[in-house]
């Protein structure tokens, strides 16, 4: 089955799409970078990666922007399914939630709207488990922001390896799916080439801040 | 030992529907309904048949005849709740619930209790059982009469796990 993967650049779609691969042929990145920073959905920091992530791996990028008020960034998601759809004839979408029932629900209802499977290969993982087959599985993700108390600047930046993990592993959400952290996939074995930070900027703020990733290159493996 | 019966027909799905339900059962087997045996019937305590994904509709070739002669204390979740009703002649009708609704109990059971919010994936609703829980006035848990054989249209894994434990209890 051809299948399509909402992908955030982040360390949950990069895994789910890597699940979704020993079974189906994952035929295109579908991103949608929204502008509100409050978004429940979409909003994470270094979307824009996803444009190298794409070609890192070979896998073409259907992105769309939307303005991320709060029902109207469906539309625009719904739209961005059916543009998959569309040119690379796509009969399933995956996503990479664990938990979360709102935005979960939510993509179940464009599917299905659509005619369309809907595929959640991480949904109620173990948030520990999930972080540790990221080592298992060889997908090197950054912290890319931190949201959430006490989540600090030690965080920003740094590659999700054992150590992390621990330090990780005492919070409340260790994945980070309630919007503690947001990570960023710097290479996996899906990615033919690795990506490599050249220029970047660290923003902190009372328990909330972000590593943003202002240039960056492919480079061979 | 729990069986738990894998609805699904893509290998895919089982990571969503079958795995958050085998984290629940410590001593579990799993089997594809179109290769549960009797011998795994009888090898297990009770018996739990697993939701599929909203497009698959596989399970309804299936062959559930089973269910009416079982002694074991089943529970069908969603996909596992429509055979149970369809093989004890209730009706299946098209109506969508899909993503968390509010339930009420309106009979006493052993599985829950008042009202929660409870995880809807959907596309068939029960109508003509005796309902222990609605959902908008339409059923959503039913028990087969004097036997222990449990429909939940429901997904208890996501947001109801202790509908599951009691049931293994």
């Amino acid at each position: 089955m051809k299948l399509g993967i909402l992908y955030s650049g982040g360390k949950d779609s990069t895994l789910a799409l890597m699940k979704s691969q020993v079974y189906h042929d994952v035929v295109c990145l579908i991103t949608v970078v929204s502008e509100n920073k409050e978004s429940f959905m979409f909003h994470t920091p270094n979307i824009d990666i996803t444009l190298l992530q794409s070609q890192a791996m070979g896998i073409p990028l259907v992105r769309v922007v939307t303005k991320g008020e709060k029902e109207l960034e469906l539309v625009d998601l719904k739209k961005a399914v059916e543009e998959a759809v569309k040119r690379y004839k796509i009969e399933g979408v995956v996503t990479g939630a664990v938990r979360s029932t709102y935005q979960a629900s939510r993509v179940q209802k464009i599917c299905h709207e659509l005619d369309l499977w809907c595929f959640n290969p991480l949904w109620l993982l173990d948030q520990i488990e999930l972080l540790y087959e990221l080592l298992e599985k060889d997908i090197h993700a950054i912290i890319s922001g931190v949201f959430a108390e006490p989540l600090d600047e030690s965080f920003l930046g740094k590659e999700i390896d054992k150590e992390m993990i621990e330090r990780l592993s005492k919070q409340q959400n260790p994945a980070g799916e309630g919007g503690e952290i947001e990570t960023t996939v710097l290479d996996a074995p899906v990615f033919k080439k690795k990506i490599v930070i050249t220029g970047s900027k660290t923003d902190y703020k009372n328990f909330a801040g972000t590593f943003a990733i202002i240039d960056a290159k492919l480079e061979d493996k | 030992m729990i069986l738990i019966v894998n609805m699904c027909e893509d290998e895919l799905s089982e990571m969503e529907f079958v795995r958050p339900i085998a984290m629940l059962a410590e001593d579990h087997v799993v089997v594809h309904y179109s290769q549960v045996r009797l011998a795994d019937r009888r090898a297990a305590e009770k018996i739990i048949i697993a939701g599929t994904s909203l497009k698959d509709f596989d399970y309804l070739k299936g062959k559930f005849g089973w269910l009416k002669k079982t002694k074991r204390p089943v529970l069908g979740i969603c996909a596992g709740a429509q055979v149970i009703a369809r093989e004890f002649g209730f009706v299946l009708e098209d109506f969508s619930l899909i993503g968390p609704q509010k339930v009420e109990v309106v009979e006493k059971n052993k599985l829950a209790d008042g009202s929660f919010n409870a995880y809807f994936l959907n596309t068939k609703i029960i109508t003509e059982c005796h309902p222990l829980a609605v959902c908008n006035d339409k059923p959503c848990m039913f028990r087969i009469p004097e036997k222990e054989i449990y429909g939940c249209l429901f997904h208890p894994e996501v947001m109801n796990e202790d509908i599951i434990r009691r049931f293994l209890k």
